[in-house]
């Protein structure tokens, strides 16, 4: 291609000099190469991101300890679909709109033709995309692993939907003031609605865990302190709890059962773990 | 304000009268609109979980990337001392400073909660390549407005304000350092508006480091040619030659070089990802939109040939350069091209999420989105602003006269 320009610049017969002499070149390259090293200085020197960080970005008030780690299990396996882990969540955490569902469950079948229901919260990737894109850092990873959101930061700009991989993410569309069917049947309402234009999502019921941790119950455990999803699951197929304490039922069920998460190949690191479902007889 | 203008200068009925009031109609429309966005939020529009970017983004990421002819020009006149190109310094400052203008009016209907538009200023998220561009955006546009400033308060209505004019006269002797400072802004966030898509490691169709290159060779392409077309229709219908003929072939000639570069890097792109390598993410997504949407054709035949090829052969070979029709043409399909572009890109990756379930049934096949007629509406308004702002700019300021001050 190189080659070609000379030729091209010898039939070239317009008046004037070129537009690119030499010299120009060598000042154009010089000086994109001299941005580029700046911008470079810029990202990695001495204002790297974790040196400028903190400036504007005041601390979030109950993190959470590091001493735990939640993670959630879910056995496909013996999960029947009855949904009352949807209607719970819808309840408990005021999201009247089917459409806004943050836990989903549906019918789905493996490539053998095994029958299942598919369950899905947010993942709470330790590596979570959400948390790497927000331009506000309206949503974090907490030092006990849960991704949460501040719907008082929240722009609604989406880019966190655009990209977590696992479309656990739900935007407020429309202000939500119709009645909440799910309630009191399914439970009450336990965080305040969400306003029109942020982003919400699944956050383990982070509620009940502050607090339960707060009067010395143990979530996972203790109903009061577990997420709603789990404590309504007729067939014990969600499984909760902290995974640095070998005594909790997520650490004993992960040492019984061969789990996966979902697209590990995604480098996300997910918290919620799958077992597969198997064939039942009819 | 603007119908008043045009028809104080001519009070019969002009084709530029009618012009001007199309488009002042066309703009009041995208106004009520974008009202209806304000009031009722973003539920008049098409958009939805799966399909959260649509139109407004690809407005918002065309705007910007056809705005980058002013740090083009800047850096060429200012920096890199190319006298010849002076007279595209202003033209080309004034459609950015229009591009970017037209972008925050887009991002500003397209967030959820305009009311809290300067949070990432006051809350940083240093990771978020989004927070960078921001920043990036504020600053670029507060760079193109003063380099802006001295060509408004050249016109008539400074007249009253001698004091504003020489401030004017001030900023515009800082122009150099403004260019340097413009380019390193450009440079970053041009390219970073690729990486918005590029650094999505879940979503196997985005993931390359190649997208923010691609962008921000597109943009200077599209930037020059914007800035280049719009000069050449402007002097047709002025009937005067507002930039030499043999500059503007010049132009013509760099902007084909740089649609070259682009194509070929393109050509790396699809072949890295889809030709020699399966990546099994992208192929599966690239499968579920070959068969559900019209992405093939739009990526071969509009991106790739119809706004890529065709436009670069017309701009290289001399017989069709040297003829207006011609390059108008090219420089109009390269426009259109790095918009099919932005489109292409963003709806790409959001109609065929990627696939999470272990099951087979569970998956979006393929989303849908469509804009309504609001999120369509809001759209035309803010080109119509672009239009009625250029047109009375090029009217009413002296955009194509050496800026030099005797």
């Amino acid at each position: 291609m190189t080659s070609n320009v000379p030729k091209e610049e010898e039939k070239e017969k317009e008046k004037g000099t070129p537009i690119l002499t030499r010299s120009d070149f060598l000042k154009i390259g010089g000086a994109t190469l001299g941005a580029a090293v700046l911008s470079e200085l810029v990202i990695s020197g001495p204002f790297s991101p974790e040196a400028i960080q903190g400036i504007g970005a005041e601390a979030h008030p109950h993190q959470g300890s590091a001493e735990h780690q939640w993670h959630m299990a879910i056995d496909l396996d013996r999960c029947i679909g009855c949904l009352y882990c949807v209607r719970a969540c819808q309840a408990v955490n005021d999201v009247p709109d089917d459409e806004m569902r943050w836990n989903v469950v549906f019918p789905e079948r493996l490539e053998d033709g095994t029958e299942f229901f598919m369950n899905r919260p947010c993942q709470h990737c330790q590596e979570a995309p959400c948390v790497r894109v927000c331009p506000v850092g309206a949503t974090w990873v907490r030092p006990d692993g849960i991704v949460a959101m501040d719907y008082d930061r929240c722009i609604g700009c989406r880019y966190c939907q655009v990209a977590c991989p696992y479309d656990v993410r739900r935007f407020n569309w429309k202000t939500s003031d119709q009645p909440n069917p799910y309630q009191p049947t399914w439970g009450v309402a336990e965080v305040p609605r969400r306003p029109r234009g942020v982003v919400e999502k699944c956050t383990f019921c982070v509620h009940r865990i502050d607090r339960g941790l707060e009067q010395g119950l143990k979530p996972g455990v203790d109903r009061a302190a577990t997420p709603a999803c789990v404590v309504a699951c007729p067939v014990g197929a969600r499984i909760f709890g902290d995974i640095r304490d070998p005594e909790s039922p997520i650490s004993k069920f992960l040492a019984t059962k061969t789990t996966f998460r979902l697209r590990e190949d995604w480098g996300t690191e997910p918290k919620v773990h799958y077992v597969r479902p198997t064939k039942k007889e009819a | 304000m603007a119908t008043t203008a045009s028809a104080r200068v001519s009070p019969r009925l002009t084709p530029f009268t009618l012009w001007v009031a199309g488009l002042a109609i066309a703009f009041l429309i995208g106004l009520f609109a974008m009202a209806q966005v304000i009031l009722k939020g973003l539920q008049v529009t098409g958009l939805s979980n799966t399909v959260p970017w649509g139109l407004w983004i690809t407005i918002d990421l065309s705007a910007i990337a056809l705005g980058a002819g002013a740090f083009t020009f800047s850096a060429a006149v200012y920096l890199f001392r190319i006298h010849r190109l002076e007279s595209f310094a202003r033209p080309a400052v004034f459609v950015g400073f229009l591009g970017y203008t037209s972008a925050m009016l887009a991002l500003a209907m397209d967030i959820g909660r305009p009311d809290r538009f300067y949070h990432p200023l006051i809350y940083w998220n240093v990771h978020s390549v989004l927070w960078e561009i921001t920043w990036c955006v504020v600053l670029y546009s507060s760079v193109l407005f003063l380099e802006v400033f001295p060509v408004l308060a050249e016109s008539r209505f400074f007249d009253r304000w001698p004091g504003m004019r020489r401030l004017a006269h001030q900023i515009h002797r800082l122009t150099p350092v403004l260019a340097v400072i413009g380019m390193g802004l450009s440079l970053l966030h041009q390219s970073s508006l690729g990486a918005t898509y590029g650094v999505l490691s879940g979503r196997a169709i985005w993931f390359k480091p190649s997208l923010p290159i691609m962008f921000i060779i597109s943009a200077v392409a599209g930037g020059m040619s914007l800035t280049l077309l719009s000069t050449i229709i402007s002097s047709k219908l002025l009937h005067t030659e507002l930039i030499k003929a043999d500059i503007k072939r010049e132009v013509a000639r760099v902007i084909g070089y740089t649609t070259l570069a682009y194509l070929y890097i393109k050509l790396w792109d699809w072949a890295a990802t889809s030709y020699y390598s399966h990546a099994p993410g992208t192929a599966n997504a690239l499968q579920r939109l070959q068969a559900t949407t019209p992405y093939t054709t739009t990526f071969w035949g509009i991106e790739i040939i119809l706004a890529g090829i065709v436009p670069a052969v017309i701009l290289l070979y001399q017989p069709l350069r040297r003829n207006d029709r011609a390059l108008m043409v090219a420089l109009g399909l390269i426009c259109f091209g790095v918009v099919v572009n932005r489109w292409n890109v963003t709806l790409s990756g959001l109609v065929a999420p990627p696939e999470w379930s272990p099951g087979v049934l569970g998956n979006v096949v393929a989303a849908t989105y469509f804009p309504t007629l609001t999120e369509i509406l809001v759209a035309v308004g803010i080109v119509s602003y672009w239009l009625l702002a250029f047109t009375l700019g090029v009217r009413y300021l002296s955009l194509y006269k050496s800026p030099k001050h005797s």
